[in-house]
């Protein structure tokens, strides 16, 4: 197998060697079209951005890709896009058009943690490089790859810090949680960030009241929002998406009921345009954040010029989904430039041993464990939807605002 | 010539050696287009299985994508949890969806025209949120297969395809050949005979009910086979990936739009539909999301309009062909 | 014991939801025996129409409804014209030819409206609810089962008791005996078809008020409106509304009672309970 790959390997060293223009291929795999569809346009085109930013001169933005054109020794950034249409089996025959069709030096996605695991199986395979910037299963570093990197924080590091902090809560404003219960949507990433939420919860002590998953894109949510007023735990983590996560929020409203906080693993939370339109009924809600344009304006300055022509392409600022595929693409990039080289065995190396300095990364610096590939340095911080901002509330260092606790009545 | 003849005789076993010769020739490599020649041995098996119970049989199911999920399940719960080779999975999980199949339509074939159409979508959704929840096999998050070593034990390989194509060829030339050899025998004659009237069939001695039930287990088992074959490619499986009714379409549009009820119409469905698909998924993305799907919907509203006898009816173009095909859809709907 | 009467009341709001959506396909079946896999389609259709005008001219979906069912009314009769007639009574074809429509209208929305999911920020009826009792009755729901309530006793009344009607049941017991005595059966299809559309255009109006819109919105509203019209029996619109509150009931006293990820399993379960004691449905011919 080595040789095969050694094989497609010096193909595509030549091909992008000898080719007319000096081109690195990467590629892109996103759910384009499905049920995620607005999230996965979002990662394309934050991984665009990065790109044009690479192929460009931009002497504005203070990155160092952005002061020449290219990589390397004028190479351009070429991206094969590619939709996996939210399904795993696309992704894995994807995964293998783009390495082995399309020869690209390395594969940007999936969003989806079911599409990210077959997808970079292919990778592994293959011995070529996969960054994965916003999947959040923890499964996906537990499996000792060596051509996998993952940007994120996962659902477990994520679920740790919330009940990290409401044992913060507790300690420093006698918050009285006991109770907690979970709603989630039944999937694949539902399931697992409950399982965490679940678990972490218990072995800090608290009891887990309500567990509640429920089917994306149901038509009503009456009974899920019954049984949680029913069993009303103190504290409701939620791993619910999109459109689901307006329903969740009007179908408490209805029922005239809320928890005293609630705390959110990914998306629905963060999408800023479901926020906008839920106005003042999202107002109180919790959840992670590796990115808000709040705190990015107070403590990720670099990111605010990229952003500008991020939202020229669609409309939004960054979300800590997008912007993690679009540090993939810089680290990457980076990597490429301290190999001094397009042979992958070296730009792997390198991304397993380097520390990157990452103004679009919160903390601002990623560094991967290899084997596995978790970068050890993903931070994320949780924040308050407060009259319409995303304001960030723990942990201390990173204070914009007081925490609203309980959240208010409806 | 009498093309119709000499199809008839050496068509099938002609084909069947063209394609084992492919892999000698070199020209299965790892690549995009050996995939899409997989997936077409793939589908045409699993529409052709569709179509003994639902061509031949004249029962359109939107069920089989419960077969083909158990047959998945089967394999991947060897691979994952049992940790052995899937092999044993694969004939476990395919004798248990034909015996599941038989429970399941037993009482359903008491129903007609959409009434058991509808019933074959609720059983689909019911076992697709009951394998969600169900921990065991992994529940929504599913089982994910690890890094095996290659070969025909494990029945994964990495890079090279070679194996896959020869697994799936031999999927393809076992449904083809039962499907062939039942054509041609007496309980070919029963089947077809309850398919155009039931009542009548029955007056004649058939016991209806019993052919309907083995045409349909058999119809599960070899799906369930396809299952397998599909997680074994994939390293993965969870219900929205098998147990679906996307999936479930796939066997039935497939096989109709080839020519339902046609020994032919199966791969002559895959062979023009799954090239469109991977093809036009894979090169008209820059058009913008979703532009190979409207396309496959208007391909569906069209034949189904010009030519519900498929591609096969394209093809042989007689019209005799296409009113005996009419009078047979017409059947197929049965009694309101 | 209020928390019981909430959960039947909450299935009740529910199920009528259900049976205004279901009423349209129900009709359209019992007419020409055609399942419209594109309902759930025409529901997501009637749902953008109205989050348009809302969006754009700040019209409440109290009004869009008529916009909505006008809209969908004309293209009911335009998927007839183009699609249906021409394979009327060729059993699976039209089934299989909605699916296909149900592919190119999804997905020509999705590359026309992008997937983003759009609420109404603030309309007339969102998050207002009165109590009876104990129990919190909310109004969006409460108004579109007034509506469900409306509109299909219209539907029955006009079935029953117009010459309009008379013609349309004729049509659906024999076509042939109908045409033989000089009804237009061809007209009829065409205006079956509208306002079988209009139906769950008028429900896709209404519920911006609370649900988000979106390209899948309909897919689950389209599988349960199949399971509550064969259930209601074939031809019976009185059926399938009793199938639909039926459902709405199951749903939600299984998702409380038992457990909210049971809910669906519950309601295509019952379905087929229903359908094996009476294989013709409730009140099917």
């Amino acid at each position: 197998m080595r040789k095969i790959a050694a094989v497609i390997l010096a193909l595509a060293l030549i091909a992008s060697a000898g080719a007319q223009d000096k081109v690195i291929k990467i590629g892109t795999l996103f759910p384009m079209t499905g049920p995620v569809a607005t999230a996965g346009q979002r990662c394309q085109a934050a991984v665009e951005t990065i790109v044009d930013i690479i192929n460009g001169v931009y002497p504005d933005l203070d990155l160092p890709i952005a002061k020449k054109a290219g990589l390397l020794d004028g190479y351009r950034i070429e991206l094969v896009k590619a939709d996996h249409q939210g399904k795993p089996d696309v992704a894995k025959s994807e995964a293998e058009r783009l390495y082995g069709q399309e020869g690209v030096f390395a594969v940007i996605g999936s969003y989806n943690s079911s599409a990210s695991k077959p997808a970079s199986a292919v990778a592994e395979r293959l011995q070529k490089i996969f960054m994965c910037g916003a999947s959040s299963s923890a499964a996906l570093t537990e499996r000792d790859l060596k051509y996998f990197f993952r940007l994120a924080p996962t659902d477990r590091i994520e679920a740790i810090e919330f009940v990290h902090w409401f044992d913060e809560l507790n300690k420093s404003k006698k918050a009285g949680i006991k109770t907690v219960g979970v709603i989630y949507e039944n999937t694949e990433f539902g399931k697992h960030a409950a399982d965490e939420a679940k678990a972490h919860a218990q072995k800090a002590g608290y009891k887990v009241v309500a567990d509640v998953p429920f089917t994306v894109g149901a038509t009503n949510l009456n009974s899920e929002i019954q049984k949680l007023k029913a069993a009303n735990p103190d504290a409701l983590f939620g791993a619910v998406l999109g459109a689901d996560y307006s329903l969740m929020v009007r179908t408490m409203k209805q029922f005239k009921w809320k928890p005293k906080i609630a705390i959110n693993f990914c998306s629905g939370y963060q999408d800023q345009k479901i926020n906008e339109q839920l106005g003042k009924d999202g107002w109180g809600f919790m959840g992670s954040a590796g990115y808000t344009p709040e705190f990015g304006s107070r403590f990720m300055k670099g990111v605010a010029p990229v952003e500008a022509y991020f939202m020229k392409k669609v409309g939004v600022p960054f979300d800590s989904n997008s912007i993690q595929e679009a540090v993939a693409m810089y680290v990457l990039a980076l990597a490429i430039e301290k190999a001094g080289t397009l042979d992958t065995e070296k730009v792997a190396e390198v991304l397993r041993t380097a520390t990157f300095d990452s103004p679009l990364s919160m903390g601002g610096k990623v560094k991967f464990e290899s084997p596995g590939g978790q970068n050890i340095m993903a931070r994320s911080v949780i924040s308050q939807l407060q009259d319409g901002a995303y304001k960030t509330v723990f942990p201390y260092e990173y204070k914009d605002a007081a925490p609203i606790y309980p959240i208010p009545k409806w | 010539m009498d093309y119709k003849k000499l199809l008839s005789k050496f068509g099938w076993p002609l084909l069947l050696v063209a394609l084992a010769a492919l892999p000698l020739a070199g020209l299965v490599g790892p690549g995009f287009s050996s995939h899409v020649l997989i997936t077409v041995l793939l589908t045409a098996a699993m529409a052709q299985a569709w179509n003994l119970i639902g061509g031949y049989g004249g029962q359109v199911s939107f069920g089989h994508s419960v077969f083909f999920g158990i047959g998945a399940y089967g394999a991947a719960f060897a691979v994952c949890v049992g940790k052995t080779s899937p092999w044993p999975g694969m004939i476990v999980g395919a004798v248990l969806a034909a015996v599941t199949a038989v429970i399941v339509s037993y009482p359903c074939f008491k129903l007609k025209g959409h009434y058991f159409a509808i019933a074959t979508f609720a059983v689909v959704e019911i076992f697709n949120r009951v394998f969600m929840i169900w921990d065991w096999v992994g529940g929504a998050v599913g089982l994910d297969y690890t890094i095996l070593e290659d070969g025909w034990r494990n029945f994964t390989w990495s890079v090279d395809k070679r194996g896959y194509y020869l697994g799936a060829l031999v999927l393809f030339a076992l449904v083809f050949t039962i499907t062939r050899v039942i054509e041609r025998s007496r309980f070919g004659y029963y089947l077809r005979a309850v398919r155009e009237g039931q009542e009548t069939a029955e007056s004649l001695g058939v016991n209806s009910t019993g052919v309907k039930l083995t045409a349909m287990a058999l119809s599960a088992f070899l799906a369930a086979l396809c299952g397998a074959f599909f997680a074994q490619y994939n390293f993965r499986v969870d219900p929205p990936m098998v147990m679906s009714l996307d999936m479930s379409m796939k066997f039935v549009l497939v096989a109709i739009l080839g020519g339902i009820g046609t020994f032919w119409g199966p791969l002559l469905g895959a062979l023009v539909l799954i090239p469109l698909q991977e093809y036009s998924r894979a090169y008209l993305a820059k058009l913008g999301s979703g532009v190979d799907l409207i396309i496959f919907g208007l391909i569906i509203i069209l034949m189904m309009v010009y030519q519900p006898g498929g591609i096969l009816g394209i093809l042989t173009g007689s019209r005799k062909r296409q009113a005996r095909l009419r009078a047979r859809l017409a059947a197929e709907g049965g009694a309101k | 014991m209020s928390l019981f009467f909430q959960v039947i009341l909450d299935g009740l709001w529910a199920g009528l939801l259900y049976g205004l959506i279901a009423a349209g396909l129900s009709l359209i079946w019992g007419v020409m025996d055609v399942l419209n896999f594109a309902h759930g389609d025409f529901l997501m259709v009637g749902m953008y129409v109205s989050f348009f005008l809302g969006f754009l001219f700040k019209a409440d979906p109290l009004v869009s409804w008529v916009a909505s069912g006008i809209f969908l009314f004309l293209f009911g009769m335009l998927t007839y014209k183009l699609v249906i007639s021409r394979i009327l009574g060729k059993a699976m074809a039209p089934l299989l030819a909605t699916f296909g429509l149900s592919m190119m209208v999804k997905n020509l929305v999705l590359n026309r409206f992008s997937p983003n999911f759009r609420i109404l920020e603030s309309t007339i009826l969102e998050g207002r609810s009165f109590m009876v009792g104990d129990v919190i009755v909310p109004l969006p729901q409460f108004v579109t089962s007034l509506f469900a309530l409306a509109v299909l006793g219209l539907l029955y009344w006009m079935l029953t008791r117009t010459r309009f009607g008379w013609a349309v049941q004729a049509t659906a017991l024999d076509g042939e005996a109908a045409r033989l005595m000089g009804v237009n059966t061809e007209k009829i299809f065409l205006l079956v078809f509208g306002i079988g559309g209009a139906c769950v255009g008028i429900a896709g109006g209404l519920l911006p008020s609370y649900l988000a819109t979106h390209p899948d919105v309909g897919t689950l509203f389209s599988l349960i409106a199949f399971m509550i019209v064969a259930m209601g029996g074939f031809g019976s619109v009185p059926g399938a509304l009793v199938a639909a509150v039926m459902v709405g009931l199951i749903e939600s006293l299984a998702g409380f009672y038992i457990g909210p990820v049971y809910k669906y399993i519950a309601v295509f379960g019952i379905y087929l309970v229903v359908i094996l004691i009476r294989p013709k449905g409730l009140f099917g011919w």
